[in-house]
């Protein structure tokens, strides 16, 4: 009899020990770093530290909104969406449309849920999103302080080597 | 040409000399003169010293403008597109070269032929002041060769402008044709003349017509931009209004000046006719100007209670604006009235002098002075003022150009006149010297 | 008179009114019940999420194959730029269809940014002032300019009320007006948005129709009461602008000018238009009446034809 209590108590104890594992409510598969480059192009993609947003934000819906399960933060959008459940995916991209203001999407919004209408483009979102706790708590907010500017985008800018000359001096290329 | 006169030489004013042979052309340019006679008094003329030098700097800096463009001549800028050339030389001409009409409808239209002395010099400076101001248009659009696409090409009914510019061309043919009578006794073309008096009548209503649209369509150019003028020189509804009724006194008094001027500085060229005459015409233009003035007033006056702004006259801009109804209107009414009642010719003209000042003042005003008064104040260029100037000059030496030959100052006989004590009973009458010259 | 005489007389007048009535007849154009358009576009420019990156400054200057700025676009010591001895900031110009310009209020402790371009208007005021017709409003709402017709005569510039249109003052052969064009020829007219809309980061520029975005706007002021001011810039100044503006603070604290009349500014002009067919129909039996009256029985002048002298019809 004492033999099988010992299994009994070391089967809990394990049980008890993965008990921690679940503890972090919605964590899944979330990972430690992703490079964001949908959009890539006059900038070249973010390097985005994923695990240390996790720590400092605790609660994923203050960047995935309410698709994590774990309720909204936004009292306009918790009327509807405060019980959902985890989604499929919470990816930024497959709820902002990366060309919000293509006519197929401008026709669309014709037949858009009211609520939904206003909502942002994916490079609207990421700024949005990301900005707004930056600026309260002293992250980055400067253009190239999140990702850096590529050639093409310094031509863009008339930037860096593409600068307008000061009369008299050359450069090469161009 | 005093000193010519001394000798007992003097300028052609008919069509046969007085051996009995036709002038040709070439004489009747050089008004009967020798080209020896004719250059020494022209050096003579100190007027053409000035004239000299102004051409000298002036005609230079048109060529640059053309060469260079408008930003090289001018202080044109995105808030400040208009400048001195529209400003005074479009918007202070015009309404002075309203005589045209005005005299027109008076001795065509109003049977008072008791003006015809004055009818010819009014009609001639209305002509070379819309000319000039389509001169002055000329040097101030972006691209000048394109003036006739709104004739032709390409329309735009809508807009103010569109009506002006039409309006101008149909009016400039209208005013040739009525200072071609002239120009066709001058010439010798006499069936020519005879043509085109047949349609005075019609031509000169087609002017009145003319006259009164474009005129107020002038002032209603300035009602597309109601928050960049000062309200004091702003009237949605009335704007037109003030526009046109300032052109009477403007064109009535132009004349009085340019007359003034005239018998002054050229009374050699003036005959009989119009010597004797002129004090009583002059007096009865200044009538005519003081109730176009007194009217003026009147609906500034309304315009002001209109819109209710009352309070503007307290600031100072208000005070400039009184200064320009003191100046331009109450100075010349009390002047005229004076004037015209104790029959002081001299008073008469100073007052036709501010009246011309105050037109000039208030059309600067509105398009350039109070204009973006919201904004920064824009000053002309020194280049714009030049070419401004230079143009003017253009105009005058022109003008002078043309009363020296024409029968404008003049009436043409059929033979030359010999004004001696004597002479009296065998003179032919202007109407018998026209029937010789028509063969009727 | 003789009827000789009076035949010519006739002849005379109404060729000169034939002449006149040559004149095209004017539109008076029906402004007062405009519907608008239906399927125009427009722009919602939300003065609280643009951060001055001015990427949108950048995106036109490419789009529009504009000349090398005087400094680059990242550059933000231009908005410490004024002119006219402080009186101006920044404006679009014969180079910059448009520029983005900073401001500070005291009802924000963030400076806030305007961007300024051609508002696209329903009833255009340049459109109106244009006597060759060189600009159009397009049915996907943007006023595009025809430099092939312009004779430079800068009525248009006069007209405008929000002061956009610049001119290439520096050419000599071909100066013409230089402003925003909606993108029109490149995207617009193809149903894709402008370069500036695209480009924004932050989403401050919103493209969709204009009717939409009138809705957009008010759901975001209802939404985020106090966030806004309860306007909407653009929706009814002027007759309403394609380009519409929310901002938190009062629109004249960023540079706007809320002195605007409500009505187009064509309502300006129509009773003056409206008067042009009138005299053209009344001046010439009015003043020919004139004439009549007071010349009947007068004495004629020297040069007058029908004289008493030639009332045998001699001529």
């Amino acid at each position: 009899m004492i033999r099988n209590l010992t299994w009994h108590i070391k089967g809990v104890l394990l049980l008890a020990c993965c008990l921690f594992l679940a503890l972090p409510a919605g964590a899944m598969d979330s990972p430690e770093a992703l490079t964001i480059d949908t959009l890539a192009d006059l900038y070249q993609g973010v390097e985005f530290d994923h695990q240390m947003h996790v720590d400092l934000a605790q609660d994923c819906s203050a960047c995935h909104h309410h698709t994590t399960g774990t309720g909204t933060i936004d009292l306009y959008c918790a009327r509807c969406h405060d019980s959902m459940e985890e989604q499929a995916t919470v990816a930024c991209q497959d709820c902002h449309l990366a060309d919000p203001f293509s006519a197929a999407a401008i026709q669309a919004k014709g037949e858009t849920n009211h609520f939904h209408v206003d909502i942002y483009g994916l490079k609207g979102a990421y700024h949005r999103n990301c900005m707004g706790c930056h600026e309260q708590m002293d992250g980055p907010t400067g253009c190239q302080d999140c990702h850096a500017r590529t050639e093409a985008g310094d031509a863009f800018y008339h930037s860096g080597k593409f600068a307008p000359l000061a009369a008299g001096a050359t450069h090469e290329e161009h | 040409m005093k000193y010519l006169e001394q000798e007992g030489i003097r300028p052609l004013n008919a069509a046969v000399k007085k051996n009995g042979k036709q002038w040709n052309l070439m004489e009747k340019l050089f008004l009967g003169l020798t080209l020896e006679q004719y250059v020494s008094q022209f050096i003579r003329n100190k007027f053409n010293w000035l004239l000299g030098i102004i051409f000298a700097i002036g005609i230079p800096l048109i060529i640059y403008r053309f060469i260079f463009g408008l930003g090289a001549v001018t202080h044109g800028s995105y808030d400040y597109p208009w400048g001195l050339f529209l400003g005074f030389g479009l918007f202070c001409m015009v309404p002075l070269s309203a005589s045209g009409f005005m005299l027109g409808t008076t001795v065509e239209l109003f049977g008072r032929h008791d003006f015809e002395p004055i009818e010819r010099l009014a009609l001639l400076n209305g002509l070379l002041g819309y000319l000039f101001a389509v001169v002055y248009l000329l040097v101030d659009l972006g691209q000048p060769w394109r003036l006739g696409y709104p004739m032709f090409y390409s329309f735009g009914p809508a807009a103010v402008l569109f009506l002006v510019g039409w309006h101008v061309a149909t009016y400039l043919s209208v005013q040739v044709a009525e200072v071609s009578t002239s120009f066709f006794e001058w010439i010798g073309w006499p069936r020519a003349k005879q043509f085109v008096r047949k349609g005075a009548i019609g031509l000169t209503v087609s002017g009145i017509i003319l006259s009164t649209l474009h005129q107020g369509a002038l002032g209603a150019l300035f009602v597309y931009a109601p928050g960049k003028i000062h309200p004091l020189w702003y009237s949605a509804p009335f704007q037109w209004l003030h526009f046109f009724v300032s052109s009477i006194p403007g064109g009535l008094c132009m004349v009085i000046v340019v007359s003034t001027v005239v018998i002054k500085t050229m009374s050699w060229r003036c005959d009989e006719r119009f010597k004797d005459n002129l004090d009583k015409l002059t007096l009865g233009l200044a009538k005519g100007a003081s109730m176009g003035l007194i009217t003026y007033l009147v609906i500034k006056f309304i315009a002001v209670a209109h819109e209710n702004e009352w309070v503007y006259l307290t600031t100072g801009w208000g005070a400039w604006w009184l200064l320009e109804i003191f100046l331009g209107v109450l100075v010349p009414l009390f002047l005229f009235a004076y004037g015209i009642h104790n029959k002081q010719v001299g008073l008469v003209r100073v007052a036709a002098f501010f009246t011309v000042a105050g037109i000039v003042l208030n059309r600067l005003n509105t398009a350039l002075i109070t204009f973006n008064w919201k904004l920064y104040q824009e000053v002309p260029h020194v280049f714009e003022v030049i070419i401004s100037i230079t143009i003017f000059a253009i105009y005058i030496a022109t003008y002078r150009f043309i009363l020296n030959r024409l029968p404008i100052l003049y009436a043409w006989k059929a033979q030359p006149v010999e004004v001696t004590v004597t002479e009296t009973v065998d003179e032919k009458t202007p109407i018998e010297a026209d029937q010789e010259l028509v063969g009727a | 008179m003789s009827k000789l005489s009076r035949r010519r007389f006739l002849a005379g007048s109404l060729a000169g009114c034939a002449a006149v009535m040559a004149a095209p007849a004017k539109n008076a154009l029906a402004s007062g019940n405009l519907a608008g358009f239906p399927d125009g576009m427009g722009v919602l420019v939300d003065l609280t999420r643009c951060v001055g990156c001015r990427s949108c400054e950048a995106a036109c200057n490419k789009e529009q194959q504009l000349p090398a700025p005087d400094q680059p676009f990242d550059d933000y010591s231009v908005f410490d730029q004024t002119f006219h001895h402080g009186t101006q900031k920044r404006r679009p110009t014969e180079k910059a269809y448009t520029v983005v310009n900073r401001y500070e209020s005291k009802l924000s402790d963030k400076p806030i940014y305007r961007k300024i371009q051609c508002n696209h208007c329903n009833e255009p005021a340049c459109l109106t002032s244009c006597f060759v017709g060189a600009y159009t409003k397009t049915k996907e709402g943007a006023v595009i300019y025809n430099s092939k017709v312009c004779v430079g005569c800068r009525n248009c510039m006069i007209a405008c009320p929000f002061h956009v249109p610049a001119y290439s003052y520096s050419s000599a052969t071909d100066p013409v007006v230089k402003k925003c064009i909606f993108c029109y020829d490149t995207r617009v007219k193809h149903g894709k948005p402008p370069a500036c809309v695209e480009i924004c980061p932050s989403q401050a520029l919103v493209f969709g129709k204009r009717a939409e975005l009138l809705k957009i706007a008010r759901e975001r002021i209802e939404r985020h009461p106090g966030k806004y001011q309860d306007e909407i810039y653009g929706e009814k100044e002027v007759g309403g602008t394609s380009w519409l503006y929310l901002s938190g603070v009062p629109f004249e604290d960023v540079g706007f000018d809320t002195s605007l009349q409500k009505e187009p500014i064509i309502n300006n002009v129509k009773d003056f238009l409206a008067t042009v067919p009138m005299v053209l129909a009344i001046w010439p039996a009015l003043f020919t009446g004139f004439h009549l009256l007071s010349t009947k029985g007068k004495k004629h002048g020297e040069e007058d034809q029908h004289a008493e002298k030639h009332e045998g019809g001699e001529q």
